[in-house]
């Protein structure tokens, strides 16, 4: 089983205040940790688990800064035996299309049998690199995977639907696929098993390395323009009712009825 | 694991933690403060780990993971031995397999990305200061008490108050001090006792490196779990370690140091496990407490080596026990309301946290409440330079 898992380096934006450049184009991410996206994480854990079950080899593709380079050795440390790292300031990385481009051209002369993704990334949250991705290798994909089989050159992949549904798709390998969080329990990559990575092969690329034009992934290539970042302003605000129970009630009802409510 | 040697840097199980030293008295078991509420026994360990075969299915126990790190065993181990160590040595071979509980493996993976357990930015470490002019350590700079903050200090709301009050007091006393400010990154206490060896080791390097580059006279720290870490795991820092209520004792001896100030309360002093049994840390703070004129001063009747554990340490913030047997914070919170004390005072952020849950847990909110030393005195309007207020 030749496996690509494609990983992100993203920030974490739930620990410090967002802040955006004057332009409102970019945001302001100094005071961020960065790590790994969490679905990837768990994409990095499905891919080990099936190496480990069926044998195989899994080779971890991201692009990104050198600063990223930790995020893969961590991969590797947990399983994945070797990585491509694509740095190339031209590609328009905020369009998942390009991305998938991108990703694709590290692949595609490759053999492989599965590719996985994570099902989304916490920065744009665009979820759509990965099913870009298999359309663009020209093979089948499933996107939300909460658990996968595979067996006889096919995998069942079971997908998480709204509402708590769960699809069953059975689509022949090579596929893509996207994989949801909770699918797993990522493990941890102990710092020994981390310097121990450090002598798996990290290759580090950019778009000529890979023969991938810069016009058919750059800003002009991108149909996607990113106008505008902003907060958004706050318009309504919880009110908390304080008193006795008698009196909160009370409140309560007069707001609701205020309100046309009841 | 699976099957190969168990050896640790060339040296069996058996040997790096000298088991068969052990005469299986059961001092370790009999003093261990968590087997009133888990199955943990200790002295069953260091017996079965003699056998290399069994190391695997002993790492599988749960108990392993209910070992606070009070250092009970150690204290009362005749021989000199630190059975604890080998439940940390266990919990080092699950680290080293990768399949930690998710909780260990965040706080883990956190301490090695930014530098603390609590999944926060390293570039936040610092904004406790905010609103404080905090004076920030240069390495060409001498000082004579270089400050190490803590983790947990930094980053929890509820106990950042501790540094706060430490740089009010320290300025009105005009003590000669400087804080590391974002440079400083996790003691490693934690990891330690969470059986990451690797990650402790690296913790170790990397931080005598830092503060071995400043021209301090010695490092002041903020919790007694940064104390007794550097004190017994860095074998070469170039400086001292002192905790700050040691600093304060001093100071208070010197009468550079008088509280405004009075508080007519009934207080009980909780020695904290990594202050009191592992470092000797007993009467700085007792003293300091004795000093604010109006405290009656009362003790546990488990007060100095035989405090009760708050079950704060040994990592145990990040796992918690299945069992449903009451805390031992909720125990010593109700030997607290017996003592009929109005504040259980800690000098430790771990214990200011357990224990104030406890508090809330039993419904004390109303009688009593919990306070770092260092709250308290932030409350008696600040420490005052004697020289100033003369």
């Amino acid at each position: 089983m030749k496996i690509f898992t494609c990983i992100k380096y993203v920030p974490d934006t739930s620990e410090a205040e967002i802040k955006l450049n004057p332009e409102g184009t970019e945001v302001d991410s100094s005071r961020f940790s960065f790590d790994i996206n969490d679905a990837d994480n768990y994409a990095v854990e499905e891919s080990v688990l099936i190496k480990e079950k069926y044998g195989g080899n899994v080779t971890v593709v991201s692009i990104g800064p050198k600063e990223s380079d930790v995020m893969i050795r961590m991969a590797m440390a947990k399983g994945c035996d070797n990585a491509i790292r694509i740095e190339d300031e031209r590609i328009a990385s905020h369009d998942p299309l390009m991305v998938a481009r991108v990703l694709a051209g590290a692949i595609k002369d490759q053999e492989f049998d599965l590719v996985l993704t994570g099902c989304m990334a916490n920065d744009y949250g665009q979820a759509t690199t990965g099913v870009a991705l298999a359309e663009i290798l020209g093979v089948p994909h499933a996107a939300y995977v909460k658990k996968v089989e595979i067996e006889d050159g096919k995998v069942k992949a079971y997908r998480e639907l709204e509402g708590g549904l769960m699809e069953v798709v059975e689509i022949n390998l090579p596929a893509v696929l996207t994989i949801q969080t909770g699918i797993n329990e990522p493990r941890y990559a102990p710092i020994r098993g981390i310097r121990q990575a450090q002598k798996k092969e990290l290759k580090v690329v950019n778009l000529d390395d890979l023969g991938i034009a810069e016009g058919d992934v750059n800003a002009e290539a991108s149909q996607i323009t990113l106008e505008k970042l902003y907060i958004p302003v706050v318009e309504s605000k919880a009110e908390i009712i304080e008193g006795e129970p008698e009196e909160k009630a009370e409140k309560l009802a007069s707001i609701l009825v205020k309100g046309g409510l009841v | 694991m699976r099957g190969m040697k168990m050896t640790t840097e060339n040296q069996t199980f058996a040997e790096k933690f000298d088991l068969l030293g052990c005469i299986q008295c059961g001092r370790c078991t009999g003093g261990c403060p968590v087997t009133v509420r888990t199955n943990l026994n200790v002295r069953r360990f260091v017996y079965d780990a003699y056998n290399e075969d069994l190391l695997d299915e002993l790492s599988r126990m749960a108990e392993i993971w209910d070992c606070t790190g009070c250092h009970t065993c150690a204290v009362r181990c005749p021989k000199g031995l630190k059975p604890l160590e080998v439940l940390i040595g266990l919990r080092s071979l699950v680290v080293e397999s990768g399949k930690t509980q998710p909780t260990v493996r965040d706080a883990l993976e956190s301490t090695f990305m930014e530098g603390n357990p609590w999944e926060k930015p390293r570039a936040t470490r610092g904004d406790w200061m905010e609103g404080l002019d905090v004076k920030i350590a240069q390495p060409d700079q001498s000082v004579e008490n270089l400050f190490f903050v803590c983790c947990t200090i930094a980053y929890d709301p509820r106990v950042k108050i501790v540094a706060q009050n430490m740089v009010r007091l320290l300025e009105k006393a005009g003590v000669d001090y400087a804080f590391l400010g974002e440079d400083e990154s996790c003691c490693g206490s934690e990891v330690f006792t969470l059986g990451e060896d690797g990650l402790f080791e690296m913790i170790v390097e990397d931080n005598t490196e830092l503060l071995n580059e400043y021209q301090a006279k010695r490092i002041v720290a903020l919790s007694p779990h940064c104390f007794t870490t550097f004190k017994t795991h860095y074998p070469d820092l170039n400086k001292p370690v002192l905790h700050y209520t040691q600093l304060l004792a001093e100071l208070l001896e010197q009468e550079k140091l008088v509280f405004k100030n009075g508080l007519a309360k009934k207080i009980v002093f909780h020695d904290p496990c990594y202050l009191g049994k592992q470092s000797g840390v007993f009467d700085e703070p007792r003293r300091l407490l004795k000093a604010i004129e109006g405290v009656e001063l009362v003790e546990f009747n488990r007060a100095r080596e035989r405090s009760l554990c708050c079950e704060g340490g040994g990592g145990k913030m990040w796992v918690e026990s299945e069992s449903k047997i009451e805390r031992l914070a909720e125990t010593r919170i109700k030997d607290a309301r017996a003592l009929e004390a109005d504040i259980v005072a800690v000098a430790c952020p771990f214990c200011v946290l357990t224990l104030e849950d406890a508090v809330k847990a039993l419904g004390y909110e109303e009688e009593m409440r919990v306070a770092e030393i260092m709250e308290l005195l932030g409350e008696l309007d600040g420490a005052q330079d004697k020289s100033n207020s003369a």
